[in-house]
């Protein structure tokens, strides 16, 4: 891969080669000390830059994600796996698909064998997890891993992955992809009250941000040094970091989308159409502050009251006549929005509206708080992340 | 505010409010919200880049969630913006993802792919699953056979598809989003269902939820129509 350009930030060459060279030092030096120094790689790929080359992606990836790379079990046969696979048929229809995730240089047979590669790495973890189901998306994870690390040790790290950070996105349904969704609108509303109301009174939704998500932005970035990047970051972090990443997105574009008309689809355009020049270090640096200032414990009861309110609304909609111009959902969340604006949204969490029984199972997230241990690789996000619509809404 | 006009297939005002400054009165510019659905790979998204941008697109990649797509025509005079919004063919986006899409739309497509019978026989799935998502019964719905083009593929045969078409109620058109010289084929289906959306206001706005009651019936279904 070329190496990254410089950064965009008025940092000389000379300084960014200088700083650079001294970062890859540090690298290498927590990656030969005994036993390996794995706190400081999380925080070498955090920081600018993330792990600079994919030489050290190599070598550090595995030790992100606690994966021996001295005994990785030999690829069975391809053939074998694609009889009687009930997802062939649709990873083969995505993964032809998914051209433009390889080099745009790249020799087409050369193309295709790591397409083949891709297709077996894919369906070997799939076989070997029958937890876990395939996704449109996951291929474009997948990939990024296949370019960065070939087809024998992507596979360990994507098994990894897939029963952790992945977990989540794997199950039979989308139910818990769309709960973790719906963290994302109470962060905004912590930093910018004035666009979540804003993309709110669009009902916008948080589709626009599905894909972000469930590819770690692998499916909507072109450039694929900055999809590493991002993945260098992510690797590092809580399974949920994605999410608030996808809030500082959109809070960075605050002003075009205030701009914007206030309807769904416009809204919904405007932030599904991701700029391509984003000023990665400055974003993923903003999210992290984000996610140490609000965790995910603290935002659970919010995530929860997202489900609330939509499921509220759709109680409605069945009394809604076609020829009603002012929609009584609309307005009641209007006010109730409203409610919480001013000085109670300063107040405890724990005073706001809802039920006794979500006071409660705040009460009891909060007991699930991460605190400064935030950066730390967990099971699945959602262990984390109580589900609380599940339990208010029986 | 503008939200709550958008959706409705009454007059909504592009534009107003919400642009700080225009002192300007808003030009009048109705929106037809058409959702487009079926199988993963029978060309949904294909189609909608199709009549949005004119030309078949070099590659598409797996629709994940939706994408939408919009573009602005006059039909009598009158601007009309026609929203699609191409949806994923995967099972499990539309099981809790799509269903927010549904809300408010005022045409739904049905695609199948004309060399994949097995996307012919999901049909019955998905007007279900349409049924469930909508609130009205009266929303027009048209089928779309699509790659019609690949004559030496074909395992839907049309008579097949035409009579089921029958049976839904629902006209039926086989096209192809690729083929170059079918461009206008591809755009004389939203443009018919635009015409239709038109014309078909009044019907939709008087319709109460209550499905019992007698309702006007649609205008009877034309022909089936193929280009090919
Ligand atoms: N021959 C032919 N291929 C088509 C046509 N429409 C789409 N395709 C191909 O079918 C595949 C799936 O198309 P796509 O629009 O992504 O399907 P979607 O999953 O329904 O959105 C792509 O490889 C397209 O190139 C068509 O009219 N004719
Ligand atoms: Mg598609």
């Amino acid at each position: 891969m070329a190496r990254r350009s410089p950064p965009r930030n008025g940092v000389g060459g000379h300084d960014f080669d200088s700083k650079k060279k001294r970062k890859v030092a540090e690298i290498y030096q927590a990656l030969n000390s005994d036993p390996i120094d794995v706190a400081a790689l999380r925080r070498m790929a955090i920081s600018e830059g993330g792990l600079l080359t994919d030489e050290i992606r190599c070598k550090v990836w595995p030790k992100l994600l606690s994966v021996n790379t001295d005994d990785l079990p030999p690829l069975p046969a391809g053939k074998e796996l694609r009889e009687d696979n009930k997802d062939y048929q649709q990873v083969l229809l995505d993964v032809r698909r998914s051209l433009r995730r390889f080099p745009p240089g790249m020799p087409d047979d050369q193309r295709e064998g790591l397409q083949e590669e891709l297709i077996d790495i894919i369906l070997h973890v799939l076989k070997r997890n029958p937890q876990l189901h395939y996704y449109q998306g996951y291929h474009d994870i997948v990939v990024t891993f296949l370019l960065v690390v070939g087809d024998r040790l992507a596979t360990a790290l994507v098994e990894k992955l897939s029963t952790h950070h992945l977990r989540d996105f794997m199950d039979p349904t989308m139910d818990n992809t769309k709960h973790i969704l719906n963290y994302l609108m109470p962060i905004i509303d912590q930093v910018n009250p004035e666009v979540h109301d804003f993309m709110q009174s669009a009902e916008v939704g948080t589709i626009f941000a599905l894909s972000w998500l469930i590819t770690w932005f692998g499916h909507v970035l072109s450039d694929f040094r900055h999809v590493v990047r991002l993945y260098d970051f992510f690797l590092a972090c809580h399974p949920l970091m994605p999410i608030y990443f996808a809030a500082v997105i959109v809070l960075y574009r605050e002003q075009e989308v205030l701009d914007c008309e206030c309807d769904m689809a416009s809204v919904h355009h405007l932030l599904s159409q991701i700029p391509q020049d984003l000023p990665y270090e400055t974003l993923i640096s903003r999210a992290g502050d984000l996610f140490v200032q609000f965790p995910p414990s603290e935002l659970a009861r919010e995530a929860a009251q997202q489900q609330a309110e939509r499921t509220a609304a759709s109680t409605f909609k069945d009394f809604e006549l076609a020829s009603v111009q002012q929609r009584p959902d609309t307005v009641l969340r209007q006010r109730f929005r409203e409610r919480l604006r001013g000085e109670e949204r300063t107040k405890s969490i724990l005073t706001k509206p809802r039920t006794n029984r979500f006071v409660k199972l705040a009460v009891m997230g909060l007991t699930v708080a991460l605190g400064a241990a935030a950066l730390a690789v967990v099971k699945s996000a959602l262990e984390w992340a109580p589900k609380f619509e599940l339990q208010i809404f029986p | 505010m503008a939200a709550e006009l958008e959706s409705s297939l009454e007059l909504s005002f592009t534009g107003s409010g919400t642009v700080p400054g225009g002192g300007l009165p808003p030009a009048r510019s109705r929106i037809f919200k058409i959702i487009v659905i079926g199988d993963s790979n029978v060309g949904k998204t294909c189609l909608t880049y199709r009549f949005c941008a004119g030309r078949f697109p070099q590659r598409t990649e797996a629709t994940i969630g939706v994408d939408f797509r919009e573009r602005a025509v006059t039909i009598d005079g009158e601007r009309i913006k026609i929203q699609l919004w191409d949806t994923a063919g995967q099972e499990r986006f539309r099981k809790s993802m799509v269903q927010h899409y549904y809300r408010n739309v005022h045409a739904v497509v049905f695609v199948y792919d004309m060399t994949n019978l097995a996307s012919f026989h999901s049909l019955p799935s998905w007007i279900e699953e349409c049924k469930q998502h909508l609130l009205t019964n009266d929303i027009p719905r048209i089928l779309v056979g699509n790659k019609c083009d690949l004559r030496n593929a074909i395992q839907v045969p049309t008579d097949l598809a035409q009579k089921f078409a029958d049976t839904h109620s629902m006209p039926l058109f086989e096209t192809s989003a690729k083929n170059p010289n079918d461009n206008d084929h591809v755009e004389a289906i939203f443009m018919t269902l635009a015409h239709k959306l038109k014309s078909h206001k009044p019907l939709m706005l008087s319709q109460p939820p209550d499905r019992d009651q007698i309702h006007i019936k649609p205008e009877p279904k034309p022909a089936m129509t193929c280009w090919c």
